[in-house]
């Protein structure tokens, strides 16, 4: 019987381990909160060799923003990137985060070509719903990326630390 | 036909998987997951319970799933349906057609018949000579999937020899037992040597930017003994969880024997099949030398037995079996991406592993490894599991204080014993589910318990090995 109820108790477990976090309240106008976590993402790349080592790739990233701190940005988001990486000149890119009620927040994010250790940062530029005309700022490193012949990418962003500013009352929202 | 008992289940099933499913998609969606990721994972899960309670039979399960996961606007359909181009899906169909070839050419009697005149004074030497031939030939072949396609024929070949069918229920027990010997096998091949499975060079780099440096050696010695001690009880407690009808045939070896000799020499259709599976195998053991696509070798041997007419198109049309198993592969393993893609697989992964700050590392180590083994119940694919979960995991496990040598090499064998845990749970698996010799009941249950009994062998025999030989 153990090995039937097995997966289903953890099915459930799975469906269960939402958090016990409750999200940060409203915020104030012009209030502007830190926060950090850690961001694991799988996707896809395509690379285009170019003369002597010089490489350049598309790629397209998605997967689970975790953030911490009790009055931070939020508890997470799924993250979803698209870029552009250059061997010589670095990356460049734009990210959206997207919460469990659809509110999505934008940021451009500019850096070292990615890859195991290089550091990003993000600017973010505005959002959808409760975090419409924020704006702020972050950083992140990639603790480790991983490439398979198939062309499939994964990656664990640690270090993600960032502000964000809520628009003062009466400032137009985005 | 079906049992009573199982229209009872089927009747209670129904509504409790619908139930379930409804449940899930109207609870409030926990902070941090998208809409789209937490209803897929209702439909998901709910697929994967109607099956468990036999609500439904897994391409009817599968079949509700996508059809419920694109019309409500979940996923898109280029993405539900992707599975049916993904190259590991294909090669598991083409394997199996291939497989059949073997058997309809009489090949598979005679290895059967030399198998047996060797081992086949029991059942029980019979299941030691697959895991014994598997564990032989598993470094050269590093996809696991072909080589379940050079290991079904000979356990169907045995299974038939041994007069299992899997439509008589006494007899088929013989022929369940064996198949599930050829999933347990290749789950433990693959932990024992690091080119037996594409999953685990993918697992070793991963554990380098951890700074543990992995070669084939250092692999080999620090899986030894957990592996191998449980590729020598696995055939046992099978034997004990699944009891073949037939157990003890002393005087079959001599009948293999004499069998042998009345078959004669090799007939056409024999070497026809043997050359072409020679070449297969030479293609898929070299695939990462030359740069040859496992798949499209598998068609070049397909094509070469039609073309040869050792199979024939009647005796493809007659494989609707096959057909049944691209379908629900297919879905599932596009479903279970889709999962992974909205983050939901690395979100449930990194909340779990995050309850246990705190905790003291021994306790932290177990259970990250348990938890690490319970997350296979939702993927389809062993390396979306380490792309998507071994980073993770092993850094949680570190920061605990576990040592990384131990972490990463606990959670690097447990992506490939956790393959058995579901019959979806890795392609290899997909060739002997679709024999039919066993009932998906009997294949969750043992799976179950077979992962449950590998993840002991290696936490009371490989932990104790690990600190010996690589802290």
């Amino acid at each position: 019987m153990v090995s039937k109820w097995l997966p289903l108790a953890f099915l459930l477990a799975a469906g269960c381990s939402g958090p016990a976090v409750v999200p940060p309240g409203r915020p104030a106008p012009g209030e502007t909160r830190t926060f950090e976590g850690t961001w694991s993402a799988s996707g896809s790349r395509r690379t285009l060799e170019l003369d002597r080592g010089h490489k350049a790739s598309i790629l397209s990233l998605t997967g689970s923003l975790l953030l911490t701190g009790e009055r931070g940005l939020g508890v997470g988001f799924q993250g979803e990137a698209i870029g552009f990486s250059d061997s010589l000149t670095g990356g460049t890119g734009q990210c959206v985060w997207t919460d469990e009620r659809g509110d999505k927040v934008f940021s451009q994010i500019r850096g070292q070509p990615i890859g195991t250790g290089s550091h990003v940062t993000g600017t973010i530029t505005g959002g959808t719903g409760r975090y419409a005309g924020v704006t702020g700022e972050y950083e992140l490193r990639w603790q480790y990326v991983i490439e398979t012949d198939e062309g499939a990418i994964s990656g664990r962003a640690v270090g993600l630390r960032g502000r964000v500013t809520w628009p003062g009352a009466g400032a137009p929202r985005s | 036909m079906t049992a009573p008992g199982s229209n009872r289940r089927a009747l209670l099933g129904r509504p409790a998987t619908f139930a379930l499913a409804l449940g899930l998609w109207f609870t409030p969606i926990p902070s941090g997951l998208t809409s789209q990721a937490w209803h897929l994972f209702a439909i998901f899960a709910a697929a994967i319970f109607s099956v468990i309670v036999a609500a439904f039979p897994l391409l009817t399960a599968a079949m509700l799933a996508a059809a419920a996961a694109v019309l409500t606007g979940t996923i898109a359909p280029a993405k539900a349906f992707a599975g049916f181009a993904n190259g590991s899906v294909l090669l598991v169909v083409v394997a199996f057609l291939v497989a059949s070839s073997v058997v309809k050419s009489g090949l598979g009697r005679r290895i059967s018949f030399l198998v047996v005149s060797a081992f086949g004074r029991s059942t029980l030497g019979l299941a030691y000579s697959i895991f014994l031939t598997d564990a032989a030939i598993a470094p050269a072949f590093p996809s696991n999937t072909a080589r379940s396609g050079v290991l079904f024929p000979i356990v169907l070949s045995l299974a038939e020899g041994a007069g299992s069918t899997p439509h008589d229920e006494k007899k088929r027990r013989v022929g369940g037992y064996l198949m599930f010997c050829g999933m347990a096998s290749l789950a433990v091949s693959s932990a024992l040597w690091l080119t037996a499975t594409s999953v685990n060079p993918i697992g070793v780099e991963i554990a380098r930017q951890f700074g543990l440096k992995i070669d084939f050696g250092s692999w080999l010695l620090a899986a030894s003994v957990p592996a191998l001690a449980a590729a020598l009880l696995l055939p046992v407690v099978l034997y004990w969880l699944f009891p073949p009808s037939v157990r003890a045939t002393p005087d079959a070896p001599a009948a293999a024997r004499a069998a042998l000799r009345s078959m004669g020499p090799l007939t056409r259709d024999e070497k026809v099949v043997a050359v072409a599976f020679l070449l297969m195998v030479t293609g898929w053991v070299t695939a990462g030398t030359l740069k040859l696509d496992l798949t499209a070798v598998a068609f070049g041997g397909l094509g070469a037995l039609l073309a040869t007419s050792v199979l024939t198109l009647d005796d493809i049309a007659q494989e609707g079996g096959t057909l049944a198993t691209y379908l629900w592969l297919a879905v599932l393993f596009a479903m279970s991406g889709q999962l992974n893609e909205l983050g939901f697989m690395s979100y449930v992964g990194g909340r779990l592993s995050s309850a246990l700050e705190g905790v003291a590392w021994p306790a932290v180590y177990v259970a990250l490894l348990v938890l690490y083994v319970l997350m296979h119940y939702l993927f389809v694919s062993q390396s979306s599991q380490v792309l998507a979960l071994l980073g993770v995991f092993v850094d949680v496990g570190l920061r605990a204080g576990v040592p990384t040598p131990l972490m990463a090499f606990a959670l690097l064998f447990a992506s490939s014993y956790f393959s058995t845990i579901t019959p979806q749970g890795g392609s290899q698996n997909v060739i002997f589910v679709g024999s039919g010799y066993l009932t998906q009941g009997e294949l969750y249950k043992l799976g179950a318990l077979t992962t449950s009994f590998c993840l002991l062998v290696f936490l009371l025999l490989g932990t104790p090995w690990l600190f010996l030989v690589v802290r």
